[in-house]
């Protein structure tokens, strides 16, 4: 009696122990490392991130296809997310770091009644977000992608779910010629259209109070 | 070791694991001693849900909300609303808002690479709502508070706003899910795992 009642205590204590180290560990541990949310098949595809709905949204241009002649490259709304440690370095350094995801994902606008694409709701005439349409993401790896700036670009389908499980590098001509065109100078990210990216500060994660 | 050691440093790091984890749980609201709720730190960390636009060109030069309205939520309460369809008591919900880039055309919109539309532009305003029944039970639990729809800085504490200016149009329109405009969050309306 004496020794089950010494054996579970022993395993209690163990198991607590063990639960204890492995939170310890794992939980710095991410945050320091060179974590990536890249990750690549053997042929050099990209596999889709998982749990960036979690990471930081950034900003979300908005190019309804009613402004652009009923296609617009990307439909409609872009939601977009990099995780919480890369904007931290970016904040000190004014570059991303290698291994820095970013994900676009797309929605469409909420069934439009005006020929620009908008509609009245409560809050006013607007554009609201309807369904899901769509993924990309760019992938910082200077050794992958050195030809584009450092920047690799992928698709995983410009329509509703699901999408693409994994996704090849876009040509050139089809995203990254027009990254290197215009923010080559921005670490090839549109920060201007990001409020808190072009603010740089430290503190980004909430806004600045009287 | 004795084995009582064991059982008695196990069980302190029963309670600092314990301690430790909570650090993830919903940070929820804070109020001031008078009632007035303390601005939310932080939120930019949680989940975004959605960034409906009423720009300032589609409506008479001025938006109730100027103009892009970033909605975010912690992950355990949204997590809680997909399995139970409604949000636990004390929830938040951040509305930020956000400017157009200055517009080219007169619905407000702009050319860019990428297209003709609107831009994110300057921070303008905060807008905070609050689910807690017994401090605004007569507003369907949830009571809500604006730090300010102009530029930074915003203000530290917010007192409720009156019924007229916020909750009666959520009343009128989305009583029926739980005060919250689900239709225009992506999230909130697709059967997800």
């Amino acid at each position: 009696m004496q020794n089950k009642q010494h054996l579970a205590a022993t395993l209690t204590g163990m198991a607590a122990i063990g639960v204890f180290v492995a939170l310890l560990c794992t939980a710095p541990v991410t945050a320091q490392t060179e974590h990536s949310a890249a990750v690549f098949t053997a042929d050099g595809k990209l596999k889709m991130p998982t749990g960036f709905r979690r990471w930081v949204f950034v900003g979300a241009p908005t190019t309804p296809n009613a402004l652009n002649n009923g296609k617009a490259n990307f439909p409609e709304f872009h939601h977009v997310y990099v995780e919480a440690q890369n904007l931290d370095a970016y904040m000190k350094t004014g570059v991303f770091p290698e291994g820095t995801v970013f994900i676009k994902e797309l929605t469409r606008v909420l069934n439009p009644t005006f020929p620009d694409g908008s509609r009245f709701e409560p809050s006013g005439r607007g554009f609201f977000n309807g369904e899901f349409n769509g993924i990309d993401a760019t992938v910082k790896d200077s050794k992958r992608f050195a030809k584009t700036n450092g920047w690799g670009f992928f698709t995983f389908g410009h329509h509703p779910q699901p999408y693409e499980a994994t996704a090849k590098e876009s040509p050139v001509e089809e995203c990254a010629g027009c990254h290197i065109a215009n923010v080559a100078k921005t670490d090839m990210t549109w920060v201007q259209f990001y409020p808190i990216l072009h603010a740089r500060t430290a503190n980004w994660d909430t806004p600045e109070a009287k | 070791m004795n084995i009582k050691w064991i059982a008695l440093i196990g069980a302190v790091l029963a309670i600092a694991t314990v301690a430790f984890s909570q650090s993830s749980a919903p940070t929820g609201p804070q109020f001031t001693k008078e009632g007035n709720l303390v601005l939310p730190s932080g939120f930019r960390e949680w989940v975004f849900i959605g960034g409906p636009i009423t720009p300032n060109a589609l409506n008479n030069g001025k938006a109730d909300f100027p103009e892009f309205h970033d909605v975010y939520i912690e992950r355990e309460n949204l997590r809680y609303y997909q399995q139970h369809g409604n949000f636990p008591e004390g929830t938040v919900m951040v509305k930020e808002l956000v400017l157009t880039q200055p517009g080219k055309y007169p619905d407000g919109s702009i050319d860019s690479a990428s297209g003709r539309g609107y831009f994110p532009g300057a921070l303008q305003g905060l807008d905070v709502m609050v689910k807690d029944s017994k401090r605004f039970g007569d507003t369907n639990d949830w009571g809500f508070f604006t730090f300010g729809h102009h530029a930074l800085p915003y203000e530290p504490t917010a007192k409720v706003m009156s019924v007229g200016q916020c909750a009666y149009c959520h009343i009128a329109h989305v009583a029926k899910t739980d005060m919250v405009w689900v239709q225009y969050y992506p999230l909130l309306h697709t059967q997800l795992h």
